[in-house]
């Protein structure tokens, strides 16, 4: 028993010590952007990055924000992906709730060439997407970004929403129409109010995705549209900053703060939403 | 059920519908079918010249083409590294934190975390590590004398892609980890407790007991590592745009159409893609009944 106890006590210091080695290890790329985006490039030129920092500055900081371009690509980011967020769930409830509760004939071969549009890479439609844009008066704008997000958004919030929908008893939805409410209120009234935990992990998963695509703007938009969000704006940016370090380190920082806050406020949310169906297969 | 609310049920069923399903043809079926008939046309962005019909021609050019066999066989590459380490390195940590540890939850965050930052930002801090005069890798090998030169993670040949392969396991570790976790949360206590009784030792009730209830999760980790892998394309952009013969069929694609301005062609290879994706996939549908039907 002691032995038993004692081979307990090693296992567990084994494994303590290889997560901390590990921690350690895997935030280093993490690291060296705090890193960068504190120290002057003239430090980072003279002594190399990886290094204690001799004098810690905030200057970068002042430098990205302190120009127009960089918040306003913020502005635009956040447009887009708080209105493509709400349009891409609207839309998923409106979809997931026909496909678990009002299946008609060849119901099943539209959920499943939605859901289809999950594996395919969205490379597929750039240059006739480009092209349709360019004939809109929304072309160059952040809504087209929004439309190509929502649309894309769909496969996943269908997907997610419809098997969600269908753990609902569905004698909450019999008892309604029962009382006389139509399907529009059944939806409002009993399923929504019951579907708000799903509803938050699908926020949390939107908003992460959209605000970090690069693809969409970089294809979609021209190169001096004014509708760039921030992660095209970091590549577009990046001939200008070309040995300016700071100024990338300090960009890269503030454009993952939206995103790292969601993951730790919401971060059970975030996780269970990745998970969903992980489990059932 | 009367006849009246089934109708009703019909119109709202319409409505529903009708907004959702007109935005996704529009925008993802109706250019993938674009795409398909631009990729038989010598189609150029031109304004003036109306695109002629190509046949086969843009097939023909892509098969034969030595740039495009390099970019498959990286996108094949990736697919390997993205199948092999980050469901690795997954279940490994799964399995560590998994175990009744203190701070657990600060672990799982930590490796959790580059999954919520842009792939742009994941290139910037890798740049860090692998540029040639003061990145961390060659500061670190010349003073401890590993490599007695710089080396060129990101632009030499060979040696590029499986920079950026790194880089990109390293973020989508988490990934796997989360959704193993999860998958180990929800096994069923009393079969492990049985192994136990049975005398089973750690590694056999591993390997006989919770690696094949984890099959589910491995589902979901693998199509998950397919997908992305077939998409690749942020990463190399922003780290190297594809020197070194680092580029992925997405990356040629983009230059091809973008820079030479081959829309025809383009569309040719974004077909490839496509077809290579459906392929890929319906192969690990058949075989996923397959072995679900094994633990019935």
């Amino acid at each position: 028993m002691t032995s038993d106890l004692r081979r307990e006590h090693l296992a567990r210091y084994v494994i303590y010590t290889s997560l901390i080695v590990l921690v350690a290890v895997y935030s280093v790329p993490t690291l060296g952007v705090l890193l960068s985006s504190i120290q002057l490039d003239r430090e980072i030129t003279r002594h190399g990055l990886w290094r204690w920092p001799g004098a810690v500055t905030l200057e970068n900081y002042e430098r990205v924000l302190g120009r127009a371009t960089v918040p306003n690509y913020l502005k635009n980011s956040f447009s887009v992906t708080v209105t493509a967020t709400a349009f891409s769930i609207a839309f998923g409830v409106l979809t997931g709730y026909v496909f678990s509760r009002l299946a008609f004939r060849g119901s099943e071969f539209l959920y499943l060439a939605v859901v289809a549009g999950l594996f395919f890479p969205p490379q597929i439609v750039i240059i006739p997407l480009k092209q349709l844009f360019s004939k809109t008066p929304i072309n160059d704008t952040i809504w087209v970004l929004v439309v190509v997000h929502v649309a894309f958004g769909l496969p996943i919030t269908t997907l997610l929403l419809r098997n969600f929908f269908s753990t609902i008893p569905a004698a909450l939805r019999e008892a309604a129409i029962i009382d006389g409410a139509n399907e529009g209120q059944i939806l409002l009234r009993v399923m929504l109010p019951l579907s708000l935990p799903a509803l938050a992990v699908l926020a949390t998963l939107q908003f992460t995705w959209i605000w970090n695509d690069f693809l969409w703007p970089f294809v979609l938009l021209s190169t001096n549209a004014k509708a760039h969000t921030i992660m095209a704006g970091i590549v577009l940016l990046k001939g200008q900053y070309d040995k300016a370090w700071g100024v990338q380190g300090a960009l890269s920082v503030i454009a993952s703060l939206p995103t790292l806050l969601i993951f730790l406020f919401f971060q059970r949310y975030f996780i269970r939403g990745l998970t969903l169906g992980a489990v059932k297969g | 059920m009367n006849l009246r609310l089934k109708t009703s049920q019909r119109l709202w069923t319409i409505a529903f519908l009708a907004l959702p399903l007109s935005v996704y043809v529009i925008v993802v079926i109706g250019p993938l079918l674009a795409s398909a008939y631009l990729s038989l046309t010598d189609y150029t962005f031109s304004a003036i010249a109306s695109p002629e019909f190509a046949g086969l021609k843009n097939y023909e050019r892509l098969v034969n083409s030595k740039k495009i066999h390099t970019a498959f066989q990286n996108t094949v590459a990736w697919m390997m590294a993205a199948l092999v380490f980050p469901t690795g390195g997954g279940l490994f940590l799964a399995l560590m934190l998994h175990e009744r540890i203190r701070f657990a939850n600060f672990f799982k965050s930590m490796f959790y975390m580059p999954i919520t930052i842009s792939l742009v930002v994941i290139a910037q801090a890798w740049s860090w590590i692998y540029k040639p005069d003061w990145g961390l890798l060659n500061t670190l090998g010349v003073s401890l004398g590993i490599i007695d030169r710089e080396v060129f993670w990101l632009s030499e040949r060979g040696l590029a892609l499986a920079s950026i392969i790194f880089a990109w396991c390293w973020q989508q570790v988490g990934l796997s980890m989360v959704i193993f976790l999860a998958g180990l949360t929800s096994l069923p206590k009393d079969l492990l407790e049985a192994a136990q009784i049975d005398g089973a030792n750690y590694r056999q009730s591993l390997v006989k007991v919770v690696i094949p209830l984890l099959l589910p999760s491995s589902v979901v980790v693998i199509a998950l590592a397919i997908i992305n892998s077939l998409r690749s394309f942020d990463l190399v952009w922003a780290l190297n745009r594809g020197q070194g013969e680092s580029a992925t069929l997405a990356v040629e694609m983009y230059e091809e159409t973008y820079f030479s301005l081959n829309a025809g062609y383009g569309s040719a290879i974004s077909i490839a893609l496509f077809a290579l994706a459906a392929i890929i996939i319906a192969i690990y549908f058949s075989r996923i009944r397959y072995l679900e039907h094994l633990y019935d």
